[in-house]
């Protein structure tokens, strides 16, 4: 099971390798670098390609491992042990009907294989990390009520996306494979702005991205990265613009820097150069 | 013939567990490395955890597979070339014909160690569960026994270039642990400082209590929720805002405490010039003071950063009239009240922007300020510690991890 890229995600050689020796040796693959590299839309594409289903968890702080495994619905059966009428179709002595899968729990039922995403782990707390140390390395976890351990039928393609904002703790990044992925050069960016605006005229692109770097360069307090380069230059060719800036200011900015301190610290330096 | 190379690594600071070289091995049977680049991305995938290793490990392969960059004329080491496994190799290409005497004078090098791994790699996984590569003295093709291994020799117009190249651009050197903090790995540093603030989970449906109120009313369920409390860390930060020597640090500190804001509730600035001496500011012109004795009736549970150079007249220091502020009326010297703070406060840092080698030559009172309060610089690997240190409530300082003392490529030239 190879995977090469597809047609809407540009994939470097390294990363590719990279992916495919994960999915070669059924190790999660953990993906950190700056927002808007593609970390996300990889786990999508990778489905996408290889045909595959998609388990997404969107991780919140409040998670607790346990959550994304399973949860056990205590409210609805107690609900149904005093007021049930018996056509919901539950029973209530029976617990697996109040055993309800999460992402894992599901993608480790599922009969064929699937991509597993965990999506911004970073935002949880360092003992849902730990919780889910021996689900990763093991491929199984126990439903603690009934104590049966669950097995994954087959261990899935695991993606783990962090924003590096926490530290991950050590033992679970010595069970993952970790890869960082460094902000696009100007050939990628070229390819990847091409994958998504095909018909943009070749100067427009080749004045907007030297002008995108050195904003970038600037020391802004959130930097301009690849979504909102996409969004700007999809608001130059709606506009018709032959060139990104007019006399020195740049057409759209606030599609480019989104916070005031950054857009004052900038038409300041404008005032000042021109 | 990697296990020189993996004690290399540990040399320069990575953990290297048995665990990895065990992976590495069963991923090589499984031909996940049939090509110089593939080798590169494997081994960085299972060697390297963290981003500030990444630098290093690209410096030690470079050094160990690829030559090191004082070698300018390619050439194989002589224990290589004397090698069972390649002179082996050499045998059974010449005996297939698909090497002649006259194509091994004329095909460069590149071309011979390319055949060559792309043979030894296919070996590699023929043999399963017998490994022809480890301890078996002699068969290791790369010169394998003890201080005379080299690696393979033949730099420059390298093997393959791409790898090489890709090296050569150091595109991690800023993420190093030794980097001075600048914007670039500012995210790196908010990623270690956070770990001060343990969070619990909010609401929980207390079962046992719902259970039994609701059969003490009957059966009417009644639904019984508490909240776990939230530990909820103070974090002072006294910052030196006087003189030229910080004005280029403090916007990168401001950078990294504003991004911090949102995770700590609780986070206070203060400043001082040079030295405290009995208040310290609210605001950056130190205008409106805070005597230093209502300061101190603070939770002695607060984490006290101080930040500065520590760079001043000995006399500020240890003079009881000292103070740089020549109306003041304070006759304490500065270092009464700096010893009246880590009293009160044992869970206090000090961080120099100055890096660690300069200490000993910029001034002595740095040393003092050092006896005084735990002392590090701000890279990153200096505010792990600092971190730690204030997480471990100032009992223990945690080594992070042995520091490469000398470059890569000088250690590997004392070893020939």
């Amino acid at each position: 099971m190879q995977f090469f890229g597809t047609d809407r995600y540009y994939l470097n050689s390294e990363l590719r390798d990279i992916v495919n020796i994960a999915i070669a040796m059924e190790r999660p693959l953990l993906i950190t670098g700056e927002a808007g590299t593609g970390k996300t839309q990889l786990a999508f594409e990778i489905a996408r390609a290889l045909g595959l289903d998609l388990e997404e968890a969107r991780c919140k702080s409040t998670f607790k491992g346990e959550e994304l495994c399973y949860v056990y619905d205590t409210v609805l059966r107690l609900n149904d042990s005093r007021f049930s009428t018996g056509d919901s179709g539950r029973d209530v002595n029976n617990i697996w009907d109040y055993l309800r899968f999460g992402p894992i729990g599901r993608a480790f039922q599922a009969e064929r294989l699937c991509v597993l995403l965990l999506d911004e782990i970073d935002k949880t707390d360092s003992d849902t990390q730990d919780n889910l140390l021996d689900v990763l390395e093991d491929g199984s976890f126990i439903i603690r009520e009934i104590n049966h351990k669950l097995k994954a039928r087959q261990r899935p393609i695991t993606i783990i996306t962090s924003n590096a904002k926490r530290e991950l703790s050590d033992p679970f990044l010595r069970r993952c494979y970790c890869h960082h992925i460094p902000f696009p050069t100007m050939e990628e960016m070229t390819q990847i702005v091409r994958l998504h605006y095909p018909q943009l005229p070749a100067p427009l692109l080749d004045a907007a991205l030297p002008t995108f770097y050195r904003l970038r360069q600037m020391g802004f307090e959130k930097p301009p990265a690849t979504g909102e380069l996409l969004d700007w230059l999809g608001a130059l060719q709606l506009d018709g613009a032959a060139r990104p800036a007019e006399r020195g200011r740049i057409l759209h900015l606030g599609t480019l820097l989104k916070r005031t301190q950054d857009l004052l610290k900038y038409k300041g330096r404008e005032a000042r150069d021109s | 013939m990697f296990l020189p190379f993996f004690q290399l690594l540990r040399d320069h600071g990575l953990p290297v567990s048995l665990r990895y070289v065990l992976e590495f091995y069963e991923a090589l049977e499984r031909g996940l490395a049939p090509d110089l680049d593939r080798l590169f991305v494997l081994l960085r995938l299972i060697f390297v955890k963290k981003l500030e290793h990444f630098d290093a490990f690209e410096q030690t392969f470079a050094a160990y597979f690829l030559g090191s960059e004082h070698d300018c004329s390619p050439r194989l080491s002589r224990e290589f070339w004397e090698s069972k496994a390649f002179r082996r190799w050499l045998e059974d290409e010449t005996r297939r014909g698909a090497l002649t005497q006259g194509d091994f004078e004329r095909l460069p090098l590149e071309e011979l160690l390319r055949r060559f791994w792309e043979v030894a790699a296919q070996q590699a996984g023929r043999h399963r569960g017998g490994h022809t590569w480890v301890g078996t003295g002699g068969t290791s093709p790369f010169g394998h026994s003890g201080a005379e291994s080299k690696g393979v020799r033949a730099c420059g117009e390298s093997v393959h270039r791409s790898a090489l190249k890709v090296i050569e651009t150091r595109r991690y050197i800023d993420y190093a642990a030794t980097a001075p903090l600048r914007a670039e790995n500012v995210r790196q540093a908010l990623a270690a400082l956070k770990h001060m603030v343990p969070a619990g989970p909010a609401t929980e449906l207390d079962v046992n209590e719902t259970v039994a109120r609701s059969s003490r009313n009957g059966g009417e369920i009644d639904l019984v929720f508490r909240r776990e409390l939230r530990d909820r860390i103070q974090v002072v930060v006294l910052l030196d805002n006087g003189g030229a020597s910080m004005v280029s640090y403090i916007d990168v500190v401001k950078l990294v405490f504003a991004r911090m804001r949102d995770q700590l509730r609780d986070l206070d600035y203060y400043y001082f010039h040079n030295c405290i001496y009995g208040c310290v500011y609210s605001d950056p012109e130190r205008r409106t003071a805070l005597l230093l004795h209502q300061f101190l009736r603070r939770d002695p549970e607060t984490r006290l950063i101080l930040i500065g150079d520590a760079n001043m007249a000995p006399a500020e220091l240890l003079l009881s009239n000292g103070a740089i502020d020549y109306f003041s009326k304070v006759r304490v010297p500065g270092r009464e009240w700096l010893l009246r703070l880590r009293d009160r406060f044992p869970r206090s840092v000090w961080l120099n922007p100055i890096c660690r080698g300069r200490w000993a030559q910029e001034s002595s009172t740095i040393r003092s300020v050092g006896e005084i309060f735990p002392m590090e610089d701000l890279t990153l690997s200096g505010i792990r510690r600092a971190v730690e240190w204030l997480n471990t409530g100032g009992t223990q300082r945690l080594r992070v991890g042995p520091s490469p003392r000398r470059p890569i490529a000088a250690s590997l030239s004392k070893q020939s």
